[in-house]
């Protein structure tokens, strides 16, 4: 089911707050946010967020395609190489 | 035999039948073509007249994606979530479900034949 269109797209407010102070300082660092379900807005196009994957902030440069999705898509967290038994047969 | 978008040359089916032989056009949209170009959907392709069949064609071409257009629309759309690097692009990269399905078991569509695991046996 899809969100109501009358409640407009959700973001926590602390990312709001944090991405327009980088954009007024001049776009530079890397902004820390552990909110991997806030939506991706057109105001934070071209800024660079560290979102958190449980482990650590992984850098996100934010692009005109990625808006309207959410900032946890940007950021996998589970770690997988593969079975034990997919390595030895590759090997033979 | 009528040729319309292209390639595809349905047969002596019922026209609605025939249309859906196209790639993009389902049971729905074949329903709603029939209607659209006033053909009984009853009739059978091999007896519709070339200027019905023009029709058809014509209200394909001018409402409808459908063959290569599609296929390649749908392959763009799948390349971009690539080239973002987001989980539904990964999803696609590694040839695994992307919507969120169990992939422990079943998911066979995407992931192809089971291959046999070597020395699973005890």
């Amino acid at each position: 089911m899809t969100r109501s269109v009358w409640k407009g797209p959700f973001v926590d407010a602390y990312v709001l707050k944090k991405a327009e102070a980088a954009r007024e300082s001049g776009r530079k660092d890397v902004i820390k946010i552990w909110s991997r379900r806030s939506t991706i807005l057109p105001q934070f196009v071209g800024l660079t967020f560290g979102v958190y994957n449980g482990k650590k902030h992984i850098p996100v440069n934010v692009s005109e395609d990625m808006i309207g999705q959410k900032f946890g898509e940007y950021s996998p967290t589970r770690t997988y190489y593969g079975h034990a038994a997919d390595k030895k047969a590759k090997r033979k | 035999m009528a040729r319309i978008a292209g390639v595809n040359i349905p047969s002596g089916k019922r026209v609605p039948i025939a249309l859906t032989y196209i790639t993009g056009i389902g049971p729905t949209k074949a329903d709603e073509i029939c209607e659209a170009v006033g053909i009984e959907r009853s009739r059978r392709v091999n007896d519709l007249s070339d200027a019905e069949v023009l029709k058809v064609r014509e209200y394909i071409d001018e409402n409808l994606t459908v063959e290569g257009d599609l296929r390649r629309e749908v392959q763009m759309n799948v390349k971009r979530l690539m080239d973002l690097g987001c989980y539904r692009g990964l999803r696609h990269r590694r040839n695994l479900p992307v919507r969120g399905q169990r992939t422990s078991t079943n998911a066979r569509t995407r992931k192809g034949p089971a291959k046999a695991i070597a020395g699973k046996k005890k």
